[in-house]
């Protein structure tokens, strides 16, 4: 093993974290700012790839990327105004049992638009090849991939950070009642962050369309590592985001380098880990 | 605080005589289903204990029967032990780990509860699937069953197999009712409603969740070692964590905290996955959509409904009679005084 073969495991770590990072960005904002629990944001993300692939077929790739996150956002709008805003105020297992049901819904609902084959959708032509670093030829699209969370990553972060509305929604997840009296439309605050949460499952999928094959499962199969990630991180922290993805794209890749047996078992030990020396993540958005 | 009610005994007797009857009536195929049922119906009862009584609301309790499966192929068709000791040691083992699960998970609460039950079953699920001692991805197959020839029941018999899982459904159902209205149930209970009171009041908390959730693992571990030897084959399929939610489903649609509400849920749900799947493949479109229904509706699940109904039109009969009652007194009073008045006068 010399360094290339590292240099390919640490790009593929990254790979990994990154398309965590865009999935669990959202599901970790809307659980800190709502306290709710959208198990179906993993069939969002099945759905974004599903319209990326079917644009992308009559539009070109990048019609496909573009067109996925609105049309997921909209989904999330009317998901929103139907039904997550009556669950608003439900315990843990009601939002839990609701979002389970969307699920089981939302996954057939695919099988009946796009049927049970799976779709595949191509590189395009900009981002199709492989660059050589320190030796080893790596797909452009892949770092294409890592480009996008990145971009993600600070977008949000100077959002969050340097705007009056990052302010706004930072002073919502420390306590939103507060928030209200001093005049801030929360309520109008979920809607908003809700939407921009599902879209970027909406990207996320679009995003992930080329590297995986589109199947009516692929929402079930990443909606685990996507819990897994926030609940490591903390919920409701883009610090925690980023971190959880992190340790779970590098305890992912390296554990199967290191004990092939043992890779997926690992990482459930370390969230158990994590849950019961500190039950409320790493980077918590609250004190505590 | 669970009462073994006049209604609920009721329903449990029709629950078991309908099984019979259909035992004794129904085609091979249908005796399967039925089978399939009671077992399910195990798997439930298990998690009602917790979630309805305890507020657990675990999801890895589908996992956890799973792992009640394995060990009892592991003890039969790997280490030849006789089915019924490795049914005994299936119960025990499955309760322990349960136990272990439960002390750890108790510390957390609500969501995190969820993902900490979630986060142990995964665990089982990928550890399965990775070993290859235990057939990884295949499974295994050549899963005895119990035999008992000696007493004249032959176990092959699908009949006579249902029988027996239906035997072992109310003895978990009668060993829940126990635990609930002992002393640990009423602790549970007591918790679930005001934890820090309880605390408050002395008691060890998290022992007390640990030891109901360890008892719920022991009937786990009795369903999944009769589910083992039900397909004769078992696979990690078994312990994926959309079976947990769907006994969780379950629980919902039944009546979460009714103890045999589950047991009709179980009833329900595997009919109607059977009945639907006749007519189409989205049979997950229907449960899903039922399922968001029921829980918007407010959650009581079917047994809960008609017991919610039945108390309030007692409610209202009781009022109907005191009513009238209450009126005349009223009029007696009246007459009195006015006697009073005229005394007075």
């Amino acid at each position: 093993m010399d360094i290339s073969f590292w240099i390919l495991q640490l790009l593929n770590a990254l790979q990994l974290s990154m398309l965590l990072f865009l999935l669990s960005v959202g599901l970790t904002v809307i659980f800190g700012l709502m306290h709710f629990v959208n198990l179906a944001h993993g069939a969002l993300y099945a759905l974004g790839a599903y319209i990326a692939a079917s644009v992308a077929a009559s539009m070109g790739y990048w019609a496909g990327v573009l067109v996925a996150p609105f049309a997921v956002a909209v989904l999330g709008l009317i998901l929103y105004q139907f039904l997550i805003k009556r669950m608003r105020s439900s315990g843990p297992m009601a939002q839990v049992l609701v979002t389970f049901g969307l699920i089981f819904a939302l996954l057939d609902i695919t099988r009946l638009i796009w049927g049970d084959l799976a779709l595949a959708l191509d590189v395009p032509e900009l981002l199709a090849g492989r660059v050589s670093i320190g030796g080893i030829e790596y797909p452009v699209y892949r770092f294409f991939v890592m480009a996008v969370g990145l971009v993600a990553l600070v977008v949000l972060h100077l959002m969050l950070t340097k705007t009056q509305l990052g302010a706004m929604i930072r002073a919502g997840v420390d306590n939103d009642k507060m928030a209200a009296c001093l005049g801030i439309n929360v309520e109008r605050l979920f809607f908003l962050v809700f939407c921009v949460g599902c879209a970027l499952a909406g990207l996320a999928g679009a995003v992930a369309a080329p590297l995986l094959s589109v199947v009516p499962e692929m929402g079930v199969d990443i909606l685990i590592p996507t819990l897994i990630v926030i609940v490591i991180g903390g919920l409701g922290s883009l610090k925690g985001a980023i971190v959880g993805s992190l340790i779970y794209g590098f305890v992912q890749t390296f554990g199967a380098v290191f004990a092939p047996q043992l890779a997926s078992v690992m990482i459930y030990v370390l969230l158990a880990l994590v849950l019961v020396m500190r039950p409320s993540g790493l980077f918590p958005a609250k004190g505590g | 605080m669970f009462y073994q009610t006049p209604l609920r005994t009721a329903v449990l007797l029709l629950f078991t005589l309908a099984c019979i009857y259909a035992a004794f009536t129904a085609e091979y195929f249908g005796v399967e289903i039925l089978t399939e049922i009671i077992i399910l119906a195990m798997i439930v009862l298990a998690l009602d204990l917790v979630a309805g009584f305890g507020g657990m609301v675990s999801l890895c309790h589908g996992a956890l029967a799973g792992v009640g499966a394995y060990i009892f192929a592991i003890f039969t068709a790997k280490l030849g032990l006789h089915p019924l000791l490795a049914m005994g040691i299936a119960a025990l083992i499955t309760g322990a780990v349960s136990w272990v699960i439960g002390t750890i998970c108790s510390k957390t609460h609500g969501i995190y509860f969820i993902m900490a039950t979630l986060a142990f079953g995964q665990m089982a699920y990928s550890f399965v699937f990775e070993s290859s001692y235990l057939g990884g991805d295949n499974g295994m197959a050549g899963i005895p069953r119990l035999d008992l020839s000696m007493i004249g029941i032959d176990l092959f018999d699908s009949k006579q197999f249902a029988l027996l899982c239906l035997a072992c459904l109310l003895v978990a159902y009668l060993f829940a009712w126990r635990i609930l209205t002992s002393g640990l149930g009423r602790s549970l209970v007591g918790i679930m409603h005001n934890e820090k009171r309880s605390r408050a009041l002395g008691q060890n908390v998290v022992q007390i969740k640990a030891q109901v959730f360890a008892l719920s693992g022991l009937i786990l571990g009795l369903a999944g070692s009769l589910s083992a030897q039900h397909i004769m084959f078992i696979s990690p399929n078994l312990l994926s964590w959309t079976h947990s939610g769907e006994a969780l489903v379950i629980v919902i649609l039944g009546g979460l905290g009714t103890l045999i509400g589950p047991i009709i849920g179980a009833a329900a749900f595997v009919l109607l996955k059977h009945e639907v799947s006749n007519y189409t493949d989205h049979w997950h479109l229907i449960v899903g959509i039922i399922l968001i229904i029921v829980v918007m509706a407010g959650a009581r699940g079917i047994y809960g409904e008609i017991e919610h109904r039945i108390a309030k039109r007692c409610a209202k009969r009781v009022q109907k009679e005191q009513a009238p009652k209450q009126a005349k007194e009223k009029t007696k009073e009246h007459s009195l005084s006015h006697a009073g008045l005229k005394k007075e006068h």
